[in-house]
C-alpha cells in the first residue's frame, strides 16, 4: 500500500467520522427539548439568593511572592497546599492561616499541586514534565529544602494537573501537555497505564485538567485543548469511554459533580458546561450574558450539594457563583469586600464544603466561608 | 565595548533612516559615566541630613542647617503640650481633624485619653500628620478585616485559643445579621462608611506616650541619617490594653508588632497579624521595614505564639521573620568609614567568614588591613574578616583617639595604647604602625615585621580586661563556617532572588537552542555535568548512535534494492541469456550487500527501531552488540552507504560526527567529552524546561574598566530554555515567564531550504513562531535578542543553494563582487545573507511592535561565539535597566532617546 493511497484512505475515514459526529450532534439537538435551567424555572424554582455577608472572606493566606497557580485541600478539611510561581509549595493550616511547610521546588515553574488522601505527602508538577512527590514528614536539610521523595517522570510535556485517586495514597493521575493522562503507582514510581497518546484514541491536543469521580474511583474525566472532555475508565486504558463535544475553545478545567454522574467544565470560550456521563448529553451551558468578549474560565468547583458552581475567570478578579439549577449568576466574588486584586487562578472547596479557598495571581489565597444562617449549600 | 561596536556595525548595514540606531548606541557609555561621576564626598554627607528633620540634635555644628532649624524649632514648640499656637497650617488641619473627632464621638469610653491625644497629635512634627492620613487609607482596608473577624472577639469567651470552623461559623451567623443592620442598608453605603472611618481613624492618633519618647530617644542615640518612615499604631483603647479588643491590662501577655509597636492579646494576635508572611507584623504593616530597635527580637519566638500555634507553624513564622526581604537590615542605614553601604557591600559584610556581630544602623569604622571594627568615635569592638571591600577609606579620627599613635592610619584610643604598651610594643615617639590581620606589626615605611601583637598569652587576657577585641581564630574556622551555611545562605538566597535576571531562550526545534544552552553550561559552570548526568548522556549518545546506524542500514537496504534493480534492467536490456545458479549468487551481490550474520543484526535493529523501543533495551544492548557494530562499521557495504549519506534525508548532520567514531562511542567504558555532549542530540530534553543559573566570569579587561562593576559579580543570570512545542498563540504556560528580563529567539539560518513534515518551509515556520511570540501580550515591553544561529552552516550552504529558495527571501540579490575571496574588504556571500536575514527579521519586528530588535549571529558549536552572544544579552539587560533609571531621573537630558527607541 503506498503512502498516497494511505493518505487518501485516511482522508476518507476522517470525513466519515466528521459526518457521523455531525449527525450525532444533530440527533442530540433534536432530542434536547429542554435544559436544566428551563426545566427548573418551569417548575417554579427560584435562584439561591445571596446576602452581602453570606459569603465572606474570613482568612487571607499571605506568604507567596508569586502568582498562585494551584491549590488543594486535605480531606480532613483544614489544610491546604498551594503552588506558586515563586517556586514554592506552601502547606497552610486554614484555621490559623499559618504555614506549616514551605517547600522550595527544584523547578520553579509549577502548574499543579495535590494533597495525598492521608495528608502525609503532596504532589506537584509543572514545566519540568515531572510529577514530584514530597513527604511532609521528611525533615528539611540545612538550607530548608525538603528532599523529593519520588519523581514520576515519563511525560513528554508539561504536567498540567495531578490528582490522587480518592482513598488511595499509592495512585495518582496526571494530565500533561503530551496529550496523555497517566495513572501512576506512587510506591514504585512507575506508570500503571497511559491514557491517550500515539497509538490510542485519546486527546488530540494538550490535556489540561483531570477530575476523578468521588463515587467510582475508576472513572475520571479529562479536559483538553482539543475542546473536548473525555471520560476514562482506569481499568481500560485503550480508549476513552466517552467523548464530550460542545465547547468551542480549550477546556481548561473539569470537575466531577458531587454525585459522580455529572461533571462540569470550564473553557476558553467563556462558558462552563454541565454534562451527564450516562447519556453523554450536555445538560446546561453557563454563559455570562452581555459584552461580547468571552473571558476564559480558569477554574471551577461545585458546592457539596452541587447547587452552586464557583467559576474563576481570566479577566480581573471575576469569580462568579452560578446557581447550577437555574443557570444564573447569583454572586460575583470579585465584587465582594476583600476580594482578590488579580485573576483568580484556582479554587477549591474543603471536603465538608464549609469553606471555599481561592488562589490568585495577586499571590494571596483567600478562604471564604458562609457567614449567614445557611451553613452548607 | 567590542560588542557595541559589533552591533553598531550591524546597524549600519541597514538602510533607510537607520542612522538613528547608531546614535542610540552612543547612549550606554554616557550613562555609564554618569553614575560614577558622582564622587561620594565626606564633606557632602552631612547635607543629606536635611532629609531627616526629626532626629537632628541641638548640637548640630554643620553650617547648612538654616531650613532645618526652623522645622526643628517648630517641633520643639509642639513638644510643649499646652503652648500650641494655632497659626501654622499643620496646626490648623490637626486641630480641625481633632474637632471632627470630638464631633463624631458619641460615646467615648476613655475620656482622659482625649487630652493625651491632642498632645501626641500635635507634638509630631508634620510627619506624623502625613502618616495619619495614610493610615486612614490603610484602615479602610483593615476595617473590613475587623468586620468579619468580629466573630473572634465574641468567640474568645468560648474558646479563644483554637478558632474553629464551627464556632467561627456559628458566631458569624449570629454576628452578621446584627452587624448588618447598622451600616449596610444599601442606601447609606457611603454614609455608613464615612461614619465608621471617622470613628476609627481619628481616634487612632492616640499613641503610647512611652513609645513615643522611646522613639525620640533612640533617634537621638543613633543619629540615623536616613530615617525610616515609622508607622504609628492606632488604638482607641486604654493604655496597656490590646489594640484590637481593648481588653486586658498592661500585665496581660501580648505580642508586639515589629513595625508599629501595636500590641495584641492572645485572642487577637492571629486576626491582627494574619498569616504573618513577614513575621509578627500587623496586616497593615506588611511590607514596611521593621523598627530597628526590635531587630534583636527577630526570630525569637514568644511563649504566646508557641501556645497558640504548633511547632511547625512557629518555625515557619520565625524563619520568614528572619529571612524575608523586608526585614533585612537596610544597607543605606549602615555607614562604614563615612559611606553608606550598597546592598551588595552589606551582603559581603554579613556573609564573610567572621561577620560583625549585632549589626545595627549607624556609623562604623573598619580597618581593612587588620580587620578591626568599631563604632564611629569609639575603640575597636571586634575583629572581623579583613580585606572586605566595603565602605570608604578609614579616616584618622575614626575612633576619636588622641594618642598620636596610629594603626593603619587610624589614631588609636588610650585603651588601645595601653594594651599595646602592656603587650610590649614600643610606642615611644608616636609611631605609625601597620598591623596585619594575623597581628604582625611593622612600622610604616619599614619592611621587617617587628613582632606579633597577639603572640603573648597574656595579651588576650589583657584585652579581655580592657574589653578590647581579640582575633577569633577558632570561630573563624568552624562556627563561622556554620554561620555562613545556615544564616547567610538564606540572606544570599533572598538577595539572589532580587538580582537574578532571567533570560528566556526560545526557538523552533532544530534551531540550536539546546546547543546554546549546553554551551552556556560548559562555559559558565565549573562542573557542567555531574557524574550521573554524564552517565545518562552516555546512554543517550549510544542510543543515538544505534539510531544513526539503523538509518544507515535502512539506507543500505534501499541502495541495494536500487542497485539490483538497475543491474537487472541493464542485464535485461543487454542480453537475454538467463544466468546460471552460481552466477546468480554473485550476481545478486552488490557493493551494498552484507553477510548473513550482519544481515540478522541489521534486521533486528531495524525491527526494534520500528517498534519504537530502542531506548528501552539500552544500555544492556550496547555491551552485547558493540563487537558486532565494529564489524558492521568496517564492512565495505556500510562504508559505501556512508559515502552516500547526503541522500539519507533522516540522518542529521551531526550523525557523521558520531558515526565516524562509532566504535569508540559504543564501547561500554566510553566517556563522553564536552564536545561530544555538545554535539549530542536529546541531552536537554526537548519536552521539558531546562534552566541554568550562572554569572559571567569577570575578565581582566572588564575589571579595570569600571570600579562600580565590582558588584556585578553578584549579578546572576538564569538562562531558561523552554520547549518549542505548544509555543503557539494559545500557549497555556507562557504567562509564567512574565518576569523574564529578555527573550532570546534563536533561528537556524541554514533552515531556509529545509522543509518540515507537512511541507512548509522551516524558515517560514520560524517566522510564524517569531511573530506569535513577539506579539504576545506578556512580552509587550520585553527586549528581544535574535540570535541567527548556525552561521557556519549558512556560509557553506549559501554557496550551493541560493537563499531565494525560501519564498520569504525572494528579493535577495546581493551585489557579489567578482573578486570575492581575493579582496578581504568585500563581504562574503554568507555575511550578506546574514545581514539580509537580520534586516528581514528586524522589519517584521518593528512593523509589529514598533520597537527595535537586537540581532547577533552565532555558531553554537563554538564557545566564543555563544559567549559573545550571551554577553550581548547581558549588555542589553544592563542597558535597559539604566535606560529606565535615566528616564526616571534625568529625563530631560535624554529626551531624544525615547524617540529613537520608538523606531
Amino acid at each position: 500500500m503506498s503512502v498516497s493511497e494511505l493518505k487518501e484512505r485516511h482522508a476518507v475515514a476522517t470525513e466519515t467520522v466528521n459526518n457521523l459526529r455531525d449527525r450525532l450532534r444533530q440527533r442530540r439537538l433534536q432530542l434536547l427539548d429542554t435544559d436544566v435551567a428551563r426545566y427548573s424555572s418551569a417548575q417554579g424554582r427560584t435562584p439561591v439568593s445571596f446576602g452581602a455577608t453570606d459569603l465572606v472572606c474570613c482568612r487571607t493566606l499571605q506568604g507567596h511572592t508569586g502568582k498562585v497557580y494551584s491549590l488543594d485541600w486535605t480531606p480532613e478539611r483544614n489544610r491546604i497546599v498551594s503552588a506558586s510561581q515563586d517556586g514554592r509549595l506552601i502547606v497552610w493550616n486554614a484555621l490559623t492561616s499559618q504555614k506549616t511547610h514551605a517547600i522550595k521546588l527544584p523547578c520553579a515553574w509549577v502548574m499543579t499541586c495535590a494533597f495525598s488522601p492521608n495528608g502525609q505527602s503532596v504532589a506537584c508538577g509543572g514545566l519540568d514534565s515531572v510529577c514530584s512527590i514530597f513527604s511532609l514528614s521528611s525533615t528539611a536539610d540545612k538550607d530548608g529544602t525538603v528532599p523529593v521523595s519520588r519523581m514520576l517522570s515519563g511525560h513528554r510535556g508539561y504536567v498540567s494537573c495531578c490528582q490522587y485517586v480518592p482513598n488511595e495514597d499509592a495512585h495518582l493521575i496526571t494530565s500533561s501537555g503530551d496529550q496523555t493522562c497517566i495513572l501512576w503507582d506512587v510506591t514504585t514510581g512507575l506508570k500503571t497505564s497511559v491514557f491517550g497518546g500515539e497509538f490510542q484514541s485519546g486527546h488530540t491536543a494538550d490535556v489540561l485538567s483531570v477530575s476523578i469521580s468521588g463515587s467510582n474511583p475508576n472513572w475520571f474525566i479529562s479536559g483538553s485543548c482539543d475542546s473536548t472532555a473525555r471520560l476514562w475508565d482506569t481499568r481500560a486504558a485503550s480508549r476513552a469511554v466517552r467523548t464530550f463535544h460542545g465547547h468551542e475553545g480549550d477546556v481548561n478545567t473539569v470537575k466531577f459533580f458531587p454525585d459522580g454522574y455529572r461533571f462540569g467544565t470550564g473553557s476558553d470560550d467563556g462558558t462552563c458546561r454541565l454534562y451527564d456521563i450516562r447519556t453523554g448529553h450536555q445538560l446546561q451551558v453557563y454563559q455570562p450574558h452581555g459584552d461580547g468578549e468571552n473571558t476564559p474560565v480558569t477554574s471551577i468547583a461545585f458546592s457539596v450539594s452541587g447547587r452552586l458552581l464557583f467559576a474563576g475567570y481570566a479577566s480581573n478578579n471575576t469569580c462568579y457563583v452560578w446557581d447550577t439549577l437555574l443557570g444564573e449568576v447569583v454572586l460575583d466574588l470579585g465584587l465582594v469586600q476583600d476580594s482578590h486584586k488579580n485573576r483568580i487562578s484556582c479554587l477549591g472547596l474543603s471536603a465538608d464544603g464549609s469553606a471555599l479557598c481561592t488562589g490568585s495571581w495577586d499571590s494571596n489565597l483567600k478562604i471564604w466561608a458562609f457567614g449567614g444562617h445557611r451553613r452548607v449549600i | 565595548m567590542p560588542m557595541k561596536k559589533k552591533m553598531k556595525e550591524e546597524e549600519e548595514e541597514e538602510e533607510c533612516g537607520e542612522c538613528l540606531f547608531a546614535e542610540e548606541y552612543d547612549g550606554p557609555p554616557l550613562s555609564y559615566n554618569i553614575p560614577c561621576a558622582l564622587p561620594i564626598n565626606m564633606e557632602k554627607i552631612p547635607v543629606a541630613a536635611v532629609v531627616s528633620p526629626v532626629c537632628i540634635s541641638d548640637n548640630m555644628s554643620f553650617p547648612v542647617i538654616q531650613p532645618i532649624l526652623a522645622v526643628d524649632s517648630l517641633g520643639k514648640k509642639f513638644l510643649v503640650p499646652s503652648s500650641v499656637s494655632p497659626t501654622s497650617v499643620i496646626d490648623n488641619c490637626g486641630s480641625s481633624e481633632l474637632e471632627l473627632v470630638s464631633d463624631s464621638i458619641t460615646v467615648s469610653p476613655e475620656e482622659e485619653e482625649e487630652e493625651g491625644d491632642e498632645d501626641c497629635g500635635l507634638s509630631s512634627s508634620g510627619e506624623l500628620l502625613l502618616l495619619r492620613s495614610c493610615s486612614s487609607v490603610n484602615h479602610q482596608e483593615s476595617r473590613t478585616l475587623d468586620f468579619c473577624d468580629s466573630s473572634v472577639k465574641e468567640n474568645e469567651l468560648s474558646n479563644p485559643l483554637v478558632p474553629d470552623w464551627e464556632s467561627n461559623e456559628s458566631v458569624l451567623s449570629m454576628d452578621y445579621p446584627s452587624s448588618r443592620v447598622t451600616g449596610d442598608c444599601c442606601v447609606s453605603e457611603t454614609n455608613g462608611d464615612g461614619k465608621k472611618q471617622q470613628v476609627v481613624t481619628f481616634l487612632g492618633i492616640a499613641s503610647d506616650d512611652d513609645g513615643f519618647e522611646e522613639e525620640e530617644e533612640s533617634c537621638n542615640q543613633k543619629r540615623i541619617r536616613v530615617v525610616p518612615v515609622k508607622k504609628e499604631p492606632q488604638t482607641k483603647g486604654k493604655k496597656g490594653s490590646c489594640y484590637r479588643c481593648f481588653k486586658g491590662s498592661r500585665f496581660t501577655e501580648k505580642e508586639v508588632c515589629l513595625v508599629c509597636d501595636a500590641k495584641y492579646c492572645s485572642s487577637c494576635v492571629l486576626r491582627a497579624m494574619g498569616s504573618m508572611p513577614e513575621g509578627r507584623k500587623c496586616v497593615t504593616c506588611i511590607g514596611f521595614p521593621i523598627d530597628e530597635s526590635k531587630r534583636g527580637s527577630l526570630g525569637k519566638c514568644s511563649r504566646m505564639l508557641k501556645r497558640l500555634l504548633n511547632d511547625l507553624e512557629v518555625k515557619q513564622i520565625m524563619k520568614t521573620e528572619r529571612f524575608c526581604e523586608a526585614n533585612q537590615l537596610p544597607a543605606e542605614y549602615v555607614y562604614v568609614n563615612g559611606q553608606p553601604l550598597y546592598p551588595e557591600e552589606l551582603v559581603t559584610l554579613q556573609t564573610c567568614a567572621n561577620p560583625p556581630k549585632k549589626l545595627k544602623p549607624g556609623d562604623y569604622w573598619y580597618d581593612k588591613v587588620s580587620g578591626l571594627w568599631g563604632k564611629e568615635g569609639e575603640k575597636p569592638y571586634q575583629i572581623i574578616s579583613p580585606h572586605l571591600n566595603v565602605g570608604g577609606p578609614i579616616s584618622p579620627e575614626a575612633s576619636n583617639g588622641n594618642t598620636q599613635v596610629f594603626i593603619n592610619g587610624r589614631e588609636i584610643t588610650k585603651v588601645e595604647l595601653r594594651m599595646l604598651q602592656l603587650a610590649g610594643v614600643q610606642c615611644a615617639g608616636n609611631p605609625h604602625f601597620w598591623v596585619n590581620e594575623d597581628g604582625s606589626y611593622q612600622e610604616e615605611g619599614q619592611k621587617n615585621t617587628k613582632g606579633y601583637i597577639w603572640g603573648k598569652a597574656g595579651t588576650k587576657l589583657l584585652c579581655a580586661v580592657l574589653s578590647l577585641p581579640v582575633p577569633s581564630k577558632s570561630t573563624a574556622s568552624t562556627s563561622g563556617e556554620q554561620h555562613y551555611s545556615a544564616n547567610s545562605r538564606s540572606i544570599l538566597d533572598h538577595l539572589e532572588h532580587r538580582t537574578l535576571q532571567k533570560i528566556l531562550l526560545v526557538g523552533n526545534s532544530g534551531s540550536g537552542t539546546s546547543t546554546i544552552f549546553k554551551q552556556a553550561k560548559i562555559l559558565y559552570k565549573d562542573v557542567p555535568f555531574l557524574e550521573d548526568e554524564r552517565e545518562n548522556i552516555k546512554v543517550i549518545i549510544q542510543t543515538n548512535v544505534y539510531g544513526y546506524l539503523g538509518m544507515l542500514l535502512e539506507g543500505r537496504e534501499r541502495f541495494e534494492e536500487e542497485a539490483l534493480a538497475v543491474r537487472n534492467t541493464k542485464q535485461c536490456v543487454t542480453e537475454n541469456i538467463p544466468a546460471d545458479e552460481g552466477d546468480a549468487k554473485s550476481y545478486n551481490k552488490t557493493v551494498y550487500s552484507i553477510g548473513p550474520r550482519l544481515k540478522a543484526f541489521s534486521d533486528w535493529l531495524l525491527k526494534t527501531m520500528a517498534a519504537g523501543n530502542l531506548a528501552v533495551i539500552f544500555p544492556a544492548a550496547s555491551r552485547e552488540y558493540a563487537p558486532l557494530v565494529e564489524e558492521l562499521w568496517r564492512d565495505a557495504a556500510i562504508q559505501a552507504t556512508y559515502k552516500r549519506r547526503s541522500e539519507l534525508g533522516l540522518l542529521p548532520s551531526v550523525a557523521s560526527y558520531f558515526l565516524e567514531r562509532a566504535i569508540d562511542v559504543l564501547t561500554p567504558d566510553y566517556e563522553p567529552s564536552d564536545l561530544d555532549i555538545l554535539y549530542a542530540e536529546g541531552v536537554t530534553s526537548s519536552s521539558g524546561l531546562a534552566c541554568l543559573d550562572f554569572s559571567f566570569p569577570q575578565t581582566a579587561s572588564e575589571e579595570n574598566l569600571d570600579p562600580s562593576d565590582q558588584h556585578e559579580s553578584l549579578l546572576r543570570y538564569q538562562l531558561i530554555r523552554v520547549p518549542s512545542r505548544g509555543l503557539g498563540e494559545n500557549c497555556k504556560w507562557i504567562d509564567m515567564f512574565e518576569d523574564v528580563g529578555m527573550v532570546v529567539f534563536v533561528v537556524s539560518m541554514s533552515d531556509y531550504d529545509q522543509v518540515s513534515e507537512d511541507g512548509t518551509n522551516k524558515m517560514l515556520l520560524t517566522k510564524k513562531l517569531f511573530e506569535s511570540i513577539i506579539t504576545h501580550p506578556i512580552f509587550e515591553h520585553m527586549d528581544f535578542l535574535l540570535i541567527l544561529n548556525k552561521y557556519d552552516l549558512l556560509e557553506e550552504k549559501v554557496e550551493r543553494v541560493p537563499l531565494t529558495r525560501c519564498e520569504w527571501f525572494e528579493d535577495f540579490n546581493p551585489v557579489v563582487s567578482r573578486h570575492r575571496g581575493s579582496n578581504t574588504g568585500n563581504p562574503t556571500l554568507g555575511q550578506l545573507a546574514f545581514h539580509y536575514m537580520a534586516v528581514k527579521f528586524k522589519r517584521v519586528y518593528s512593523s509589529l511592535t514598533g520597537k527595535k530588535l537586537f540581532v547577533s549571529s552565532s555558531k553554537s558549536l563554538e564557545p566564543n561565539s555563544v559567549d559573545s552572544s550571551l554577553k550581548l544579552a547581558m549588555e542589553i539587560l544592563k542597558w535597559s535597566e539604566e535606560r529606565t533609571n535615566i528616564c526616571l531621573s534625568e529625563y530631560s537630558m535624554y529626551s531624544t532617546e525615547p524617540s529613537s527607541f520608538s523606531n
